[in-house]
């Protein structure tokens, strides 16, 4: 297991094969795909950025990496993919084996290409929040003290962007200085992009470009006229936080047995509409901020009147959900719109009711942004996970933009498609599969947002036919991957991140070894949970439709290791007995004292036994003669805090005691191998689950006795 | 007309009498221009008619007289009496008394001094005023009109012809004979005292001749005093008289016209001095008597500008009107080098050549109070001229500033009125500005039952439903229905058969009351005064500084919105999209927000668009005062009009209230968007003539469709246009005209001499009197309907007129047509109801009545004819058909129906006269001089802008009947002279007729419609005089945007005080334009010289003949 760790210590990709299956039918035979998670901008200690462009095959377009053969005497490079042979160009001519470019380096295999300066400018990055104001007074103010903290943070050179929504939206021109000052629009009415182009007056007293495609200052808007929206965070703060700070709730009446008159749909498409119209191809997020069901435009999830409840899944199972198909099928054109622009939607969505994250899932993934669901603004979740976005540390989310992930493989692989924050940008060619899973067809995906974690899972098919000559006719087993990844760096350089990689083939029953020996178990759990979530939308229970789209958009943007903590939760144990320890994650695992530390990725879990706690309670943690104890005390927490520290969203931190109310979130995640009505007492300080689920140990029973049959 | 009983038999047979000069050929006509009297000049009827004039008491108002015992209907008895038989019908006038004085020394100037003497006998005629007294003179003229035979108060004068004939000398002539004429009523009364008069009288001159007959008829001066005299006068009378007149024409008769007499005529009517106590300026002065509230409005000047203080004004008043200086004497310029001789010439013999342009029928100034009670003696009192300066005595019916009718005896039947040819309306201005001495309107609580009403047709009750049976039930003047008293409303009967309580209950012995609405009369609460104004802030409108004038404005007539916490406003500017502010924050600083669709608008808050007044006026102030700078790089040059007035009125929709708009620019994008198409219209040539008034029609229906919805929700909007450009009047005053609104326009719009007159334009409007969320209907007794109305308002129930807002400028008119017949001695009754709110949010009921009596004799249909109130309707009729029809069938129409009611005349009412001779019925004998200046008015000339003839069609049509006549017929006077007349500069002292003629090169000279203010500099020019005037020395000096300012020397503080003068009495700040001679601006001024013969148009004369001969032709 640890191998495959290094492997993805080095390059960022885990492999479910790490030895491939030689032929098509074997790897059908081989049940779980062969797939890669790749975590394009992990970051990997000591990768050079270099300063220069990248040597690419006349044919096939890939990089020089250091498995191209290289000939120092005839100064031609052998591309590994196509076997074409390049020449160097001039300025590779003292090349020699003693004197490598870095790409070449071995130990290279992931590198990164910057632009020069005259290669392109510096783009800044782009924060446009969306923000709602059908909100309670005290949800209002958490929102608006969140969101000032966060504007204080703002990187120097971004630019910043509000609009506020309710019945109507409305686009603030931060940049006008005598008065606050917004552009108010109906919330019940879509409104194109070209509709906003002549409204918000951009060709005010100019004529405006009777031809072509109207975007940006390139294509004839002026720079004054888009910095009356989008400006720097430095020159608009006081603006800015002035318009916050007297930012009403929508003052439109709210009868009794109605909902909100919420156009979270139309916002959006405003501010897709603004971006696309002000900096396309540009980094930039829209940052949305929803306290509640949208209940008007062509987004709405719910009528205005409360007697019609929020779907369920099993309305939507029924297809009772009007509104949903509709609303999804909006949310599929806006996700192309910011996809075309290069833009990503980030979801803040605080409420104790839905407020169609199910709907905006489409745009949320699409367009690689980040998703947050708490139940009010004033949660830790929310405001922890807001500052960790803008916070400068070592956890921070290295935001990228505008990301391109482009795949190269040697010929017999190919790709059906990736699972994961991207979108695909309909670039076919021989490596398509005709198998699509998730974003197919295709061998470029777009990644408008893209950050340190974003892990995409690609889904590979083994083309060759039987037989062994098939393999004869290479020189090699060996056969190469190359995954290229454009994007806009948090620093507004665009990067170019190359990673090369090497698998073998093995083939016939001789190699099953090989090939067992090559299986990384907890990629293929991560890999089968992306897999099982794509093809099962719709069988779930217990969770509401934005509880499943959210906790599937999670999964499919993590890392393995982090995917397997949400598919089975984590449980160490500490005690006075033993050194902190991973337990079974069983009810029997409880004991009065033992302090157990639950991490199910949303929630981590500090539990205390009955004694710890009466312990804890008669405060011998103070009395110098129990340093231990306080010692014991604080480590699960300092575990906590670590793991809290590293992951985003920030999850939420349960300390309860045993018997305690909020045990729940414990109790919740245990294999009820002891229950009310079981035989097996519990041990002494142990405790009971009561439930009518049944245990892991007959589940496998069952398993077992179907897998026989 | 013979019919008539009174009168007529008596008269028509003079006439022939006079008609012999006829033969003369030439005839002028006596017109003179002042005959004022009686209308009827013609033959027989007419003076029938005129006769009768006496009776009418109302006339004069003081009176010095008693008048009128004879006043009273049939009475013969005309005060005068005592001779012809005839004459003494007197109708309703009672010659007032006011008798003017008759003023003899003028009339010596004149030609026949004489006359006096004989006067005296006559004695009859008290009317001084009406100098023309008799009404004999008339005809005299070949085919010029004749005068007006003094037909109405006289009317049946003709009687007393025969007497006259013998005896008339002829010498009186002209002139001369009208202050006989007087003189000679006086006698018999006394009246002379009146003195001043004779102004009037001077008018037509004609009438010399006639004043032997006069003697007789002197009763002539029915007409009542007023002002209105003037016009009829002279003629007439001396047609009754007959004899005499055709001396006259014979011979002699030119030269008598030239005589002298129109001077007198401007020299005013020094009239009854206890008038002039009263403030007399109307409007202004003097805190409203009336219940309702109106404050007056006052003229601020703007800075720089010449300061009519008002308050200073209201005082001052009252001398202008008092004032008449010296007039009697003063035979005044009028003599004048005879000028338009030859001006007839063609068309008829050389004779013609003779007509002394100086003698023809002219409307005179008068600037004496006369006091009108508009009942006496159970009947109705013909109102004095709308045009004059009266005070109102409510006896039973309205003011007739409130309500009045093209004609005061009502005709039986439909046939009668058709045959007379004259238009039958009703002009309903229903808040109109009281004479600070008129009675008050009451306000009359019926508490929780509310007012009592007739149960068949709702009408209120009113001094002329009939209480019987012990006054258990009552019969309902205006559909007959027998009611029962409500039980808490029983009162018994006097022995007079009237209600014993008829005095105390204001409600059954005034002609206009106001009833406190209940809950009934309401759907909602009365709404609160909402004012919102709308400023184009689009690129032309921030450069030419109108934006920065409309913010000045409103933030200084903030002021003079209605105090109190229910006034609330709001702001919000547009250019291509809609900026509104939120003027309620706890930062003070407002909030702009913009609403960019404006293909679909909406408002984008629910509150705090509109403010309470006394709650954010710093914030509003402050925002006002920021707008310009807002805006000042703004590069939008398109204008969403509709969409801006359907987002304000979104945001007034809650409330409803008042839309103030301030647009620069042709509505270029969104709702209602409109194109050039003035300009496309130029380049299409061939669809140009042809199509050419299509482009005073609307555009399409959009904004039609808007402005309904508006009136729904009782949203007015008054529109402000400071353009430079065409911006589509025709279009956009659809909006105003159907909301109860007015578009005031400001083109081309100067940031220099502008401001002034659209800062007191919304000043007015804004405090003026007015009502909102009205409802208005009118009813009348069977026989009658309804039926049209016509004016600025929103009708979507035949039988009712929504306002959202009315104001105290506002008239409607109202069109009858028969169903039935009426009995020849009943009366007709008409009933104006309004609905309304007052600006302090009470809801009032305004209820207006008029009873007149019916009668089966043309006769007294033209006796009784009010010119101006006829010549209004003609006006608005004409602006109505001009989008519809091309602009030469509308002239056509006009003056044929001038040709028409002439030819009635002529042909039922002087059928004795010559056919030589042009008859005028006294009371029209204005008819063709204003029909002609209407046919050359900007509406109907070829050669005007589509937006000034929009412009000019929608300001019509709510135009009240005083500002109609001048709108028409401008003033004008000398201003050079200003310090010569000692008046004190009173402006009503000398008019001068609207002729280049009498235009001197060294002369300045100011006219003005009520609208617009020329002042006309000759080129030879005192430089003294314009240093004091304009601070500059040469006429090259003279800048082209006037601000007049006052400098400090006598000269220029008269001009001041002129200014103030005419102001007060227009209500309107008046848009100063400086016009030189030899520059475009001298053209403009001199398009304005009515009689003048122009490329289009005939002169007056000639048009009189053209007239003349048409009625020959129709005769013949």
């Amino acid at each position: 297991m640890s191998e495959f760790v290094d492997l993805e210590t080095q390059d960022g990709v885990r492999m479910t094969w790490n030895t491939f299956p030689g032929t098509k039918q074997e790897a059908l035979s081989c049940v779980i795909p062969v797939a890669a998670m790749y975590t394009p901008l992990k970051p990997i200690p000591d990768t050079p950025v270099l300063p220069y462009s990248p040597l690419r095959c006349r044919i096939c377009r890939s990089i020089l990496n250091p498995f191209s053969v290289v000939d120092y005497v005839a100064k031609i490079w052998v591309c590994p993919f196509c076997f074409q042979r390049n020449h160097f160009p001039q300025h590779y001519m003292s090349i020699s084996e003693e004197n490598l470019p870095a790409e070449l380096f071995p130990q290279y295999t992931t590198i990164e290409y910057a632009s020069s300066p005259d290669t392109g400018p510096k783009m800044p990055s782009v924060f446009l929040f969306v923000v709602d104001t059908c909100l309670i007074e005290e949800e209002i103010m958490f929102l608006k003290s969140a969101l000032s903290q966060a504007i204080e943070l703002l990187p120097e050179n971004s630019l910043v962007g509000l609009i506020t929504f309710g019945t109507y939206v409305q686009v603030h021109e931060l940049g006008f200085g005598h008065m606050p000052k917004s552009y108010v629009f109906k919330g019940s009415k879509e409104i194109t992009k070209e509709q906003l182009l002549e409204q918000m007056c951009f060709f005010a007293g100019r004529p405006r470009p009777n031809v072509g495609v109207i975007a940006g200052p390139r294509d004839g808007l002026s720079p004054e006229s888009i910095a009356r929206f989008l400006l720097p965070a430095s020159e608009c703060e006081f603006v800015l936080n002035s318009v916050l700070e007297e930012l009403p709730r929508d003052p439109w009446p709210v009868p009794a047995d109605q909902r909100a008159s919420r156009c979270t749909s139309t916002a959006l498409s405003i501010a897709a509409s603004l971006l696309g119209l002000c900096v396309p191809g540009s980094g930039a997020r829209i940052m949305a901020f929803v306290g509640g069901p949208s209940t008007q435009g062509s987004g709405s999830i719910v009528s205005k009147n409360l007697s019609e409840p929020i779907r369920s899944h099993k309305d939507l199972d029924k297809g009772a959900a009007a509104l949903y198909n509709k609303a999804v099928k909006f949310y599929e054109a806006l996700s192309k719109q910011l996809v075309h622009q290069g833009h990503v939607l980030d979801l803040f969505a605080c409420a104790l009711d839905q407020v169609g994250v199910a709907e905006l899932k489409v745009v949320v993934e699409r367009t690689g942004g980040i998703v947050v669901l708490a139940e009010s603004f004033g949660h830790s979740v929310f405001k922890d996970s807001l500052r960790r976005i803008f916070q400068s540390t070592d956890y921070d989310l290295g935001l990228a933009f505008n990301g391109v992930f482009e795949v190269n493989c040697s010929k017999d692989v190919k790709v059906q498609g990736i699972i994961g924050p991207c979108a695909s940008l309909e670039k076919k060619g021989p490596l398509c599969a005709e198998t699509v899973v998730g974003q197919g067809n295709t061998t470029a995906w777009k990644m408008c947002g893209l950050d340190k974690k974003t892990s995409l899972c690609l889904i590979f098919e083994i083309a060759r036919k039987d037989g062994p000559e098939s393999i004869s006719q290479h020189t090699s087993n060996q056969f190469y991957f190359q995954f290229l990844t454009y994007y806009q760096h948090s620093d507004g350089q665009m990067r170019l991140r190359v990673t090369t990689l090497s698998r073998r083939w093995v083939t016939g029953s001789a190699d099953v070894q090989d090939l067992l020996a090559g299986f990384d178990q907890e990629a293929a759990a991560a890999v089968m949970a992306r897999l099982v979530s794509l093809k099962m939308e719709i069988e779930v229970f217990n969770n509401s439709p934005d509880e499943t789209a959210y906790y599937r958009m999670i999964l499919n943007r993590e890392n393995v290791a982090n995917a397997v903590v949400m598919i089975q939760p984590s449980l160490i144990s500490y005690s006075f007995h033993s050194s902190p320890e991973p337990v079974l994650l069983d009810v029997t695992a409880i004991a009065a004292d033992r302090i157990l530390l639950l991490d199910s990725y949303f929630s981590v879990v500090v539990f205390h036994g009955a004694s710890i706690a009466q312990w804890r309670n008669s405060g011998y943690q103070n009395q110098p003669e129990h340093e231990t104890f306080a010692y014991l005390l604080k480590a699960p927490r300092e575990e906590a805090d670590a793991i809290m520290k590293e992951r985003f969203p920030v999850p939420r931190l349960v300390v309860c005691d045993q018997h305690g109310s909020q045990a729940r979130f414990l109790l919740v995640k245990l294999n009820p191998s002891v229950t009310y009505n079981s035989n097996n007492p519990p041990p002494p300080g142990g405790d009971i689950l009561f439930t009518d689920d049944v245990s892991l140990e007959v589940f496998l029973d069952h398993l077992q006795r179907l897998a026989v049959q | 007309m013979e019919s008539a009983s009174p009168f007529a038999s008596g008269p028509p047979r003079q006439r022939p009498s006079m008609v012999p000069n006829p033969t003369g050929v030439v005839q002028t006509p006596l017109v003179g221009r002042s005959m004022a009297p009686s209308s009827s000049v013609p033959l027989t009827s007419p003076f029938g008619s005129a006769l009768p004039g006496f009776s009418r008491p109302a006339a004069t108002p003081f009176a010095s007289r008693p008048p009128p015992p004879g006043a009273i209907p049939q009475g013969p008895i005309a005060g005068n009496g005592p001779r012809i038989p005839g004459f003494t019908a007197p109708r309703t006038l009672p010659p007032p008394s006011v008798q003017p004085a008759p003023p003899s020394a003028a009339s010596s100037s004149i030609r026949q001094p004489t006359p006096y003497a004989s006067a005296t006998q006559d004695s009859g005629l008290q009317s001084y005023p009406g100098s023309p007294p008799s009404g004999a003179s008339v005809a005299t003229l070949p085919m010029p009109f004749v005068g007006p035979p003094a037909s109405q108060q006289f009317g049946r004068p003709p009687t007393s012809q025969p007497l006259f004939s013998g005896p008339p000398r002829s010498q009186p002539p002209f002139a001369g004979a009208q202050y006989l004429q007087r003189p000679m009523a006086g006698s018999t009364n006394s009246q002379l005292p009146l003195a001043g008069l004779p102004t009037s009288q001077s008018p037509f001159l004609g009438p010399p001749t006639s004043q032997p007959p006069f003697t007789g008829p002197p009763t002539s001066q029915p007409p009542r005093p007023n002002t209105p005299q003037p016009p009829f006068a002279g003629l007439p009378t001396a047609q009754q008289f007959g004899g005499p007149s055709t001396q006259t024409l014979t011979g002699p008769p030119i030269s008598q016209f030239v005589g002298p007499p129109t001077s007198q005529p401007y020299a005013g009517r020094s009239s009854s001095p206890s008038q002039m106590a009263t403030p007399s300026s109307q409007p202004f002065s003097m805190p409203p008597t009336v219940g309702t509230s109106f404050g007056s409005p006052v003229w601020p000047s703007q800075p720089g500008q010449m300061v009519p203080s008002l308050p200073g004004n209201v005082q001052a008043p009252p001398r202008m009107f008092g004032m008449p200086p010296g007039m009697p004497g003063q035979p005044i310029p009028p003599v004048l080098p005879a000028m338009g001789h030859s001006a007839l010439a063609g068309p008829q013999v050389s004779t013609q050549s003779k007509i002394d342009p100086n003698q023809i029928p002219r409307p005179l100034p008068n600037s004496s109070i006369t006091i009108f009670e508009t009942r006496q003696g159970n009947q109705a009192n013909v109102p004095p001229s709308a045009t004059s300066i009266f005070v109102v005595k409510d006896n039973g019916n309205c003011s007739p500033r409130l309500m009045r009718c093209t004609l005061n005896q009502i005709p039986c039947t439909g046939d009668l009125l058709s045959t007379s040819s004259m238009p039958f309306a009703l002009m309903v201005q229903p808040l109109a500005l009281p004479h600070p001495s008129d009675d008050p309107i009451p306000v009359v609580d019926f508490g929780e039952s509310g007012p009592v009403r007739c149960s068949r047709c709702k009408s209120y009750i009113n001094a002329f439903m009939r209480f019987i049976d012990h006054g258990r039930t009552f019969v309902c003047n205006l559909c007959g229905f027998t009611n029962e008293t409500p039980r808490d409303y029983l009162c018994n009967l006097g022995p007079d058969g009237r209600r014993r309580d008829a005095d105390e209950r204001l409600e059954l012995c005034k002609g206009t009351v106001e009833f406190v609405a209940t809950r009934e009369y309401m759907v909602r609460d009365p709404m609160p005064a909402v004012f919102f104004f709308l400023i184009d802030v689009s690129l032309n409108a921030i450069q030419t500084g109108a934006t920065a004038a409309a913010c000045s404005a409103i933030s200084q007539s903030l002021a003079d919105l209605p105090d109190g916490p229910r006034t609330m406003v709001g702001i919000a500017t547009f250019d291509c999209s809609i900026h509104f502010y939120n003027l309620r924050r706890a930062s003070q600083q407002p909030l702009m927000l913009i609403v960019p669709d404006i293909h679909d608008v909406y408002t984008p808050l629910h509150t705090d668009v509109v403010v309470p007044l006394t709650e954010c006026r710093q914030s509003v102030e402050q925002l006002l005062e920021s707008i310009p700078s807002l805006f000042e790089n703004n590069k939008v040059s398109d204008s969403a009009f509709g969409a801006a007035i359907k987002a304000g009125f979104l945001a007034l929709k809650p409330t409803g209230g008042k839309l103030l708009v301030f647009q620069s620019v042709l509505p270029s994008v969104g709702i209602g968007s409109l194109s050039s198409r003035e300009a496309e219209g130029r380049t299409n040539v061939s669809a140009g003539d042809k199509e050419a008034h299509k482009l005073l029609q609307p555009a399409d229906k959009t904004l039609k469709t808007m402005a309904i919805e508006f009136a729904e929700y009782q949203v007015c909007v008054d529109i402000f246009i400071t353009a430079q450009t065409f911006v589509d009047i025709a279009s956009i005053s659809v909006v105003p005209g159907t909301t109860g609104g007015q578009v005031y326009y400001y083109y081309p719009f100067s940031a220099l001499s502008d401001p002034g007159k659209l800062y007191n334009d919304l000043r007015w409007n804004l405090s003026r009197p007015q009502g909102f969320e009205a409802v208005m209907r009118v009813r009348c007794s069977q026989g009658l309907q309804v039926q049209e109305y016509a004016g600025s308002f929103c009708k979507r129930i035949p039988t009712d007129i929504d306002l959202p807002a009315i104001d105290c400028e506002k008239t409607i008119m109202v069109t009858f047509k028969h169903d039935d017949k009426f009995q020849e001695n009943s009366e007709c009754a008409f009933q104006c109801a309004l609905l309304y709110t007052t600006v302090y949010g009470e809801r009032r009921i305004r209820v207006i009545n008029l009873s007149l009596p019916c009668t089966s004799m043309l006769t007294n249909l033209f006796r009784t004819a009010d010119l101006d109130t006829q010549f209004a309707c003609i006006l608005k009729q004409a602006a109505s058909s001009i989008p519809m029809n091309s602009l030469s069938q509308v002239r056509e129409q006009i003056t044929n129906l001038c040709i028409n009611i002439l030819h009635a005349y002529r042909k039922f009412c002087a059928t004795v006269s010559s056919s030589g001779q042009l008859i005028l019925p006294e009371a029209l004998k204005l008819l063709p001089l204003y029909t002609l200046a209407l046919v050359k008015s900007i509406g109907l000339r070829n050669d005007g802008r589509f937006d000034d003839r929009s412009y000019w069609a929608s300001h019509v049509m709510s135009l009240s009947i005083s500002l109609a006549v001048p709108l028409v017929y401008p003033r004008m006077i000398s201003i050079h002279d200003l310090t010569a007349k000692e008046n004190d500069g009173s402006l009503s002292s000398s008019n001068i007729p609207l002729s280049s003629e009498h235009i001197n090169d060294d002369g300045i000279y100011l006219l003005e419609n009520g609208e617009d203010c020329l002042i006309y500099v000759g080129n030879m020019v005192n430089p003294d005089t314009l240093q004091k005037l304009f601070g500059v020395t040469s006429v090259d000096g003279l800048p082209t945007q006037l601000v007049l300012q006052q400098f400090d020397n006598d000269f220029s503080e008269k001009l001041s005080v002129v200014m103030n003068e005419i102001r007060q009495q227009r209500c309107s700040y008046l848009r100063l334009r400086l016009c030189k001679k030899g520059d475009p601006s001298g053209m403009h001024f001199m398009s304005y010289m009515v009689e003048d013969k122009t490329a289009g148009g005939l002169s007056y004369v000639e048009f009189l003949v053209h007239v003349h001969r048409q009625i020959q032709t129709k005769m013949a």
